[in-house]
C-alpha cells in the first residue's frame, strides 16, 4: 500500500472525481496501448523503454526511471530512463534511496518534497544537476516475485505534486509493465536456450564430422561412437598412409562436459595432424602428450591407444597410454588383453621407449584387435548387470563370422537398447586382418573355383598341368608376367609331388584346384602320398651353387603365401599357394 | 623338347627348343654333360626354350660345374624371356655368362 502523502490531497472531491473518471478511461486506453506495444516486442530493453515512456507521458511526470533487481548483487540497475537526464546504468543498493526502500519494503511511496525525506539520496541529483522535487515510486512484482521498481519525478502540473490517483495509476501500469518485462525476459531466455541448443547441435555435428568414414565394407578398420549426451569425450580415428598402412587411434578424455569434448577434439586433431609424419605409434603418443601437457587443463587427462596396421602382412604396431587393455581375438577363438605400458596423456612428461610408452608389435594373423572405452565394459545390460570383458568376448565370439562393422554395431545395440539411461559414451574400434588368403572357404561363396584338374603324378603329366594353369590365368585376366611366374611356381610344386612325395614311383594322382577372386589367385594342390617332412619344404637358398631345393625357393619367391593345410581326408598333403595378381584391365580391382 | 648340337669354331653349340621340364630335363642334362666333358667350350642356345623348370636349371648348373672342372667354358646365348625369368628368380643370372646371341658368344670367347 501507498504511504500517506505528507501534505494530504488538497483538491476538492468533485474535481477529484471528474479527474478520476477521465484518468480511468485514459488509464484503460494506456493499458490497451501498452499491451498492444508490448505484445509485438519481445526485446527486453525495448519493452522496458516503451513502457516507461508511456507511463511518464500519461502520468505527466517530468522524468522517470525503471530499475530492475539484480538479486545476485543486491542492487537495482536503471534499465530505462525518461526525461531531461539519462540515468541508465546507474545502480542503487537495495534498501537505499527511495526506490531502494520501496523494493525492500515491497511498498509504494509518494514523496511530495524529497528534501524533507530522510531516505532520499541526493547523489544522483548532485551528479546530474537535475533537481528532484517530488517522487512517486512503486515496486514491480510478478507472481509474488520482485523484479524491480518504477520511479517518476516532478509532476508537470502547477504544484508539481503527485496525487494518490497518480500512484494508483502507476501501480496498475507497473503491474502491466512487470508482466510484459517478465514475458520479454522469458522470451529472451527461450531465445538464449534456443541459441545454446543450436550451438550444441552444431558442436555435436562438428564433433561427429571428426569421426572417420569407413571407405568400404571390406576395409580392415571400423569404429563406432555413441555419446551419452550431445557431446562426447571419446574419439576414434583412422586413415591410410601413403605406404598403405592404416593408422588408427581411440581415446577417452576424463570428464564428460563441454571441456572434455573440446579436449577430445584437440587430441583427435593432434593425432590426425602428427600421425601423417610420425610413423611410430609410441613416439606419436609421446608427442601428443607433450602438446597436451604444455596446455594442460588442470585435472584433465586422456587415455589413448593408437597403432599401425599393415593390411598386406597383418602386422600391428600398438602403443597404449593408460587406456583400457585392447583385446586380440585370434583366429583360434582365444582372447588376449594388451595392458597399457604408460600412464594417461596430459599428466606428466613421457618418453617413447621401454621406460615410457612402449610399442608392441604382433601379427594379427587373421584375428581382430578390439579397442574400446570403459563405456563398453561398464555398460549396463537389460538386467542391470555390467557387460564386462567376458560379456564383450561372448558377443564377439558369437559374431566372428560377421563383418567387423556389424560386430561393433551389435555391441552398441545391446548396450543402448536396454531402456536404461546411459551415463557414459560407448566407443569401439575394430581392426581386422582381412587378408583374403586367410579367409575360410566354408563361409560364403568366396572364392570362385576356376579349375580343378586331377593328374597322374608323373613327369609327362606336368605339361598338361601347365596348360590348365595358363588357361586359369587367362580366365582371371592375369598379366603375362604374373602368368609366367605362376606357371613356374605351380610347375615346381607339381614336380615336387612327382619327385619327392611319390619318390618318383608312378603310383598316385594329384589334384590341383584353382580359385580366383578380386585379383587373387589361389592354388590348392593335393596328393595322397605319405605326409612329407615340412621342415624340408622350407626355402633354403643354397650358400654354394647347387640345385638342391631350388624349386621350393622359386615357389616361395613367386607366391605371396605358401602353406601346408591339413588335408581334408586326413591323408596326403595339401599345399596352398596364393598370388596377388595384376590384371590386364587396370580398371578392375 | 628338341635339341641339336652344332660344332663351330671349336665350340659345341647346344640348341634347345621347346620346354625343358622334369620330363625332358634328363635328356637335356645328358646332352649338356656330354658336351661339357669335351675339352672345347660349350655355348647353350636357349632362344627357342619356352619353359624351363628347376630340373632344367639344375642340368645347366651341373653342366657349368662339369665344364669348369674340365677347364672349359660354358656360356648361355640368346636366352629366351621365360628362361631369363627363371634364372633371375633362381639368382643364377649372374652365375652364368650370358651372351645376346651365339655369334656374340663365339666372339666373346675369342
Amino acid at each position: 500500500m501507498a504511504n500517506l502523502p505528507p501534505g494530504g490531497d488538497r483538491r476538492s472531491p468533485q474535481v477529484f472525481d471528474r479527474r478520476r473518471t477521465t484518468m480511468v478511461s485514459g488509464h484503460l486506453e494506456l493499458l490497451s496501448k501498452m499491451s498492444g506495444h508490448l505484445a509485438v516486442t519481445l526485446n527486453l530493453d525495448e519493452t522496458i523503454q516503451k513502457a516507461l515512456d508511456l507511463i511518464v507521458k500519461f502520468v505527466q511526470a517530468e522524468g522517470g526511471a525503471l530499475f530492475l533487481l539484480e538479486e545476485k548483487y543486491g542492487t537495482l540497475l536503471c534499465k530505462a530512463s525518461a526525461g531531461p537526464v539519462d540515468i541508465r546504468g546507474i545502480r542503487v543498493k537495495i534498501g537505499e534511496g527511495i526506490v531502494g526502500h520501496c523494493v525492500t519494503e515491497n511498498t509504494s511511496r509518494i514523496v511530495r518534497d524529497v528534501q524533507q525525506d530522510a531516505d532520499f539520496d541526493h547523489t544522483i541529483d548532485e551528479s546530474t544537476g537535475f533537481q528532484t522535487r517530488s517522487i512517486v515510486c512503486t515496486p514491480m512484482i510478478v507472481n509474488g516475485q520482485k523484479i524491480g521498481a518504477i520511479e517518476l519525478v516532478n509532476k508537470h502540473t502547477d504544484d508539481g505534486l503527485f496525487s494518490d490517483t497518480d500512484l494508483l495509476m502507476l501501480q496498475t501500469l507497473a503491474s502491466a509493465a512487470a508482466l510484459a518485462i517478465n514475458n520479454a525476459h522469458m522470451a529472451e531466455e527461450l531465445v538464449e536456450q534456443e541459441r545454446v541448443s543450436r550451438e550444441l547441435e552444431l558442436a555435436t555435428e562438428m564433433q561427429r564430422s571428426l569421426l572417420p568414414v569407413t571407405p568400404t565394407d571390406r576395409f580392415p578398420v571400423a569404429g563406432i561412437n555413441l555419446p551419452a549426451n550431445e557431446m562426447s569425450g571419446d574419439f576414434y580415428d583412422f586413415f591410410v598412409l601413403e605406404d598403405g598402412r592404416i593408422y588408427f587411434s581411440l581415446g577417452d578424455v576424463s570428464g564428460k562436459g563441454m571441456d572434455a569434448a573440446l579436449l577430445m577434439s584437440k587430441t583427435a586433431s593432434l593425432f590426425r595432424c602428427l600421425g601423417k609424419t610420425i610413423l611410430e605409434p609410441n613416439v606419436l603418443l609421446a608427442t601428443i602428450n607433450r602438446e597436451l601437457c604444455e596446455t594442460a587443463i588442470h585435472g584433465m587427462f586422456v587415455t589413448m591407444a593408437c597403432g599401425l596396421l599393415d593390411p598386406k602382412t597383418g602386422i600391428v604396431e600398438l602403443a597404449n597410454a593408460g587406456h583400457e587393455p585392447p583385446l586380440i581375438h585370434a583366429r583360434d577363438g582365444t582372447f588376449t588383453a594388451l595392458p597399457a605400458s604408460a600412464p594417461p596423456l596430459g599428466i606428466m612428461s613421457l618418453q617413447a621407449g621401454d621406460n615410457g610408452i612402449r610399442e608392441e608389435t604382433f601379427n594379427l594373423d587373421g584375428g581382430t584387435l578390439y579397442i574400446f572405452t570403459d563405456g563398453v565394459t561398464e555398460g549396463c545390460l537389460e538386467d542391470g548387470s555390467r557387460l564386462e570383458q567376458t560379456g564383450f568376448q561372448d558377443i564377439m565370439r558369437e559374431r566372428c563370422d560377421l563383418p567387423i562393422a556389424a560386430r561393433i554395431k551389435a555391441v552398441v545395440s545391446i548396450l543402448s537398447d536396454t531402456g536404461r539411461k546411459r551415463h557414459d559414451d560407448i566407443t569401439l574400434l575394430a581392426i581386422e586382418d582381412t587378408r583374403p588368403e586367410l579367409r575360410h572357404h566354408a563361409s560364403g561363396d568366396w572364392p570362385r573355383m576356376v579349375a580343378r584338374f586331377t593328374f597322374p603324378a608323373r613327369a609327362d603329366a606336368l605339361q598338361s598341368v601347365r596348360e590348365v594353369v595358363n588357361d586359369a590365368c587367362e580366365t582371371c585376366g592375369c598379366v603375362t608376367e604374373d602368368a609366367t611366374d605362376i606357371i613356374i611356381a605351380v610347375g615346381e610344386a607339381c614336380q615336387n609331388i612327382v619327385r619327392h612325395a611319390y619318390k618318383g614311383l608312378d603310383e598316385g594322382d594329384a589334384t590341383l584346384e584353382i580359385y580366383c577372386e578380386d585379383g587373387i589367385l589361389e592354388f590348392r594342390l593335393q596328393d595322397s602320398a605319405r605326409p612329407i617332412d615340412r621342415e624340408k619344404m622350407q626355402p633354403k637358398w643354397p650358400k654354394e651353387l647347387g640345385p638342391g631345393g631350388l624349386g621350393i625357393c622359386l615357389i616361395h619367391d613367386i607366391m605371396d603365401k605358401v602353406e601346408y593345410l591339413p588335408p581334408p581326408e586326413g591323408q596326403g598333403n595339401l599345399l596352398r599357394m596364393v598370388k596377388f595378381i595384376k590384371r590386364k584391365n587396370s580398371n578392375e580391382t | 623338347m628338341k635339341h641339336e648340337i652344332v660344332e663351330k669354331q671349336g665350340a659345341s653349340i647346344v640348341v634347345f627348343k621347346g620346354e625343358i621340364d622334369l620330363d625332358s630335363s634328363p635328356a637335356a642334362r645328358k646332352t649338356l654333360l656330354r658336351c661339357s666333358d669335351n675339352t672345347g667350350n660349350v655355348i647353350v642356345d636357349l632362344s627357342g626354350v619356352t619353359y624351363i623348370d628347376s630340373s632344367g636349371v639344375a642340368s645347366l648348373v651341373e653342366a657349368l660345374q662339369a665344364a669348369k672342372k674340365n677347364g672349359s667354358l660354358l656360356s648361355l646365348a640368346a636366352v629366351s624371356e621365360p628362361t631369363r625369368r627363371v634364372l633371375e628368380l633362381a639368382r643364377l643370372d649372374k652365375v652364368f655368362t650370358i651372351y645376346g646371341s651365339v655369334d656374340e658368344a663365339l666372339a666373346g670367347k675369342g
